[in-house]
């Protein structure tokens, strides 16, 4: 496959949002270490919203789709992470508009409105602990494969390695950066989702399935 | 301490929307439940006074549902447990309290609660909407050192703001004096907490941190921040003369000031326990030549159950002063 269309985004929103509920527990054991602990079942909760919101659209196109994300991400989570995790999808609606489909650097492209979104919004850069730690070298990852089959595969490592690389960070933003040095130890709750999202699509894209 | 688990609760996804429908049941007459998880006044104020609006993660009643009233806030948008309301609800509220004079949206400092005031106001952008203004309010001395007082967290101290500004925007005042009388009262205030305990979360079930049966965390935000540190749980009196000389020479409050003086419950705390404390701070004060205007003593701002509590001043003056006598009528803050 070279190109993706709406109903491809589609299903990779709810391939995301079946595979963050299934690892909801371990979201907020990972959130109890550094933050209140709820951080699973509430973004399990906003991407079963997203899934439903967008079944629920006639026909959508490809902007419809990221937009209905980033609402259900913003509103249903709130927070700094529902701010956060939504502006990545909220910066791609323009990039999608009058779009009937992606090709693998639009695709890269429209991550990398993302990526920036997220870094503008939460302040965050590389080694902050932060979900930037497993989205960025995603990112490099994707753009730096062949094709889509193997960019989703080389992304969906890279980031959970990033994930993993938190571990031995302090953390420098959010709600745990008052704990500094006391972090360490723990991986990022906001880094294993974004792993846990490329893991999804790589796991749902056609030539990848098991 | 371990936290109480069990929550009187039905399913976690329905607590928020079934405590503001019992909130607004048992307070009909002073606020109502607006859907998109409002609460307003029951009676609005007059067209053309500036409206205050503010978000607020639940978990810290009676703030801020406690504070919709006259004299007091307009609008309050409620959000998850411990987590900001989204940006679309924000807008809501906005809308709602925006009577013609403008809308001043108040923003606890927190990343989660400044991101989503900061797309509110990009969407009243987008929507048209003029004459809103957001201002940030902080106090937690613990947060941030002297000097970096603009990266402090909201917690407990802001009550100060809310009653001073309420009362405030009742009068005949423009939008941008009403931000900076909220700037006023914020640079008079500030606030330091202990805790006791965790709490434990009716989203999850489970303890929101751990903490040992004799530890206090010294300087622990609204949430369960970490503040400076750990250490061996303290008597009432050795606790305050901990406390307070941190909080004088913060500011610095002088002799010759007269301060308002708030002693937060964060949940669990007795009264007897925050009147013995009281006691002793009020001596230390006096000592200081520093005279109490007046002081108030209870849940205001809380976290859950957690065992702890926060000391608050606010240095004021005699425009202040009358703004904290004015009559306010909230579920949870009475002025007559």
């Amino acid at each position: 496959m070279t190109e993706i269309g709406a109903a491809e985004l589609s299903g990779m929103i709810a391939a995301m949002a079946a595979r963050v509920g299934a690892e909801r527990d371990q979201l907020n054991r990972l959130d109890a270490a550094l933050g209140d602990g709820d951080h699973g079942t509430s973004i399990s909760t906003a991407f079963e919203v997203a899934a439903a919101d967008i079944a629920a659209l006639e026909d959508p196109d490809m902007s419809a789709v990221w937009l209905a994300t980033a609402k259900a991400l913003m509103n249903r989570m709130g927070g700094a992470s529902g701010a956060i995790f939504g502006t990545f999808f909220l910066r791609g609606v323009s990039l999608l508009r009058e779009r009937d489909s992606l090709g693998k650097a639009e695709m890269s492209a429209l991550l990398a409105a993302g990526l920036a979104g997220v870094k503008a919004r939460g302040k965050a850069q590389a080694g902050d602990k932060t979900m930037v730690d497993a989205l960025e070298p995603a990112l490099r990852a994707f753009a730096a494969a062949d094709d889509f089959s193997a960019a989703w595969s080389a992304a969906a490592a890279a980031a959970s390695n990033g994930a993993e690389s938190t571990r031995d960070l302090a953390a420098r933003q959010g709600r745990a950066k008052y704990l500094g040095e006391r972090a360490i130890g723990h991986i990022d709750p906001g880094a294993m989702t974004v792993a846990l999202m490329f893991e999804a699509i790589d796991g749902c894209w056609p030539e990848n399935r098991e | 301490m371990a936290p109480r688990l069990h929550k009187l609760i039905n399913r976690p996804e329905d607590l928020v929307d079934e405590m503001l429908e019992g909130f607004c049941a048992a307070y009909a007459d002073i606020a109502r439940c607006g859907g998109d998880r409002l609460v307003m006044r029951a009676q609005p104020k007059a067209i053309g006074k500036v409206g205050l609006v503010m978000g607020s993660g639940s978990g810290h009643e009676p703030a801020m549902l406690g504070w919709v009233g006259e004299g007091l806030f307009d609008v309050v948008v409620a959000g998850e447990v411990f987590a900001a309301p989204g940006p679309e609800n924000m807008l809501a509220g906005i809308r709602a309290a925006d009577r013609g004079g403008g809308a001043l949206v108040c923003v606890s400092h927190h990343a989660g609660d400044r991101l989503n005031a900061e797309l509110a106001l990009e969407l009243c952008e987008i929507e048209g909407i003029e004459n809103v203004e957001m201002v940030l309010l902080y106090d937690d001395i613990s947060s941030a050192p002297k000097g970096r007082e603009a990266e402090r967290r909201g917690t407990a101290g802001l009550f100060f703001v809310w009653k001073m500004l309420g009362a405030y925007c009742e009068g005949d005042v423009s939008l941008a004096s009403a931000k900076a009388l909220a700037e006023k009262v914020r640079d008079n205030t500030r606030s330091l907490a202990v805790s006791l305990s965790s709490c434990a979360s009716p989203v999850t079930g489970q303890a929101m941190f751990e903490m040992g049966a004799d530890e206090m965390e010294i300087g622990m935000g609204l949430h369960g921040e970490k503040g400076m540190g750990r250490q061996k749980a303290l008597s009432a009196n050795e606790t305050i003369d901990l406390m307070l000389p941190l909080l004088l020479e913060d500011l610095p409050y002088r002799a010759g000031d007269e301060v308002l003086v708030l002693l937060n419950n964060s949940g669990s705390l007795t009264l007897m326990e925050l009147f013995i404390l009281y006691r002793h701070a009020a001596a230390r004060l006096a000592e200081a030549g520093i005279d109490v205007y007046r002081c108030w003593i209870g849940p205001y701002a809380t976290t859950l159950e957690t065992a702890g509590f926060a000391l608050a001043l606010c240095r004021v003056d005699e425009q202040l002063k009358a703004l904290w006598d004015a009559p306010a009528n909230g579920a949870y803050m009475k002025q007559l």
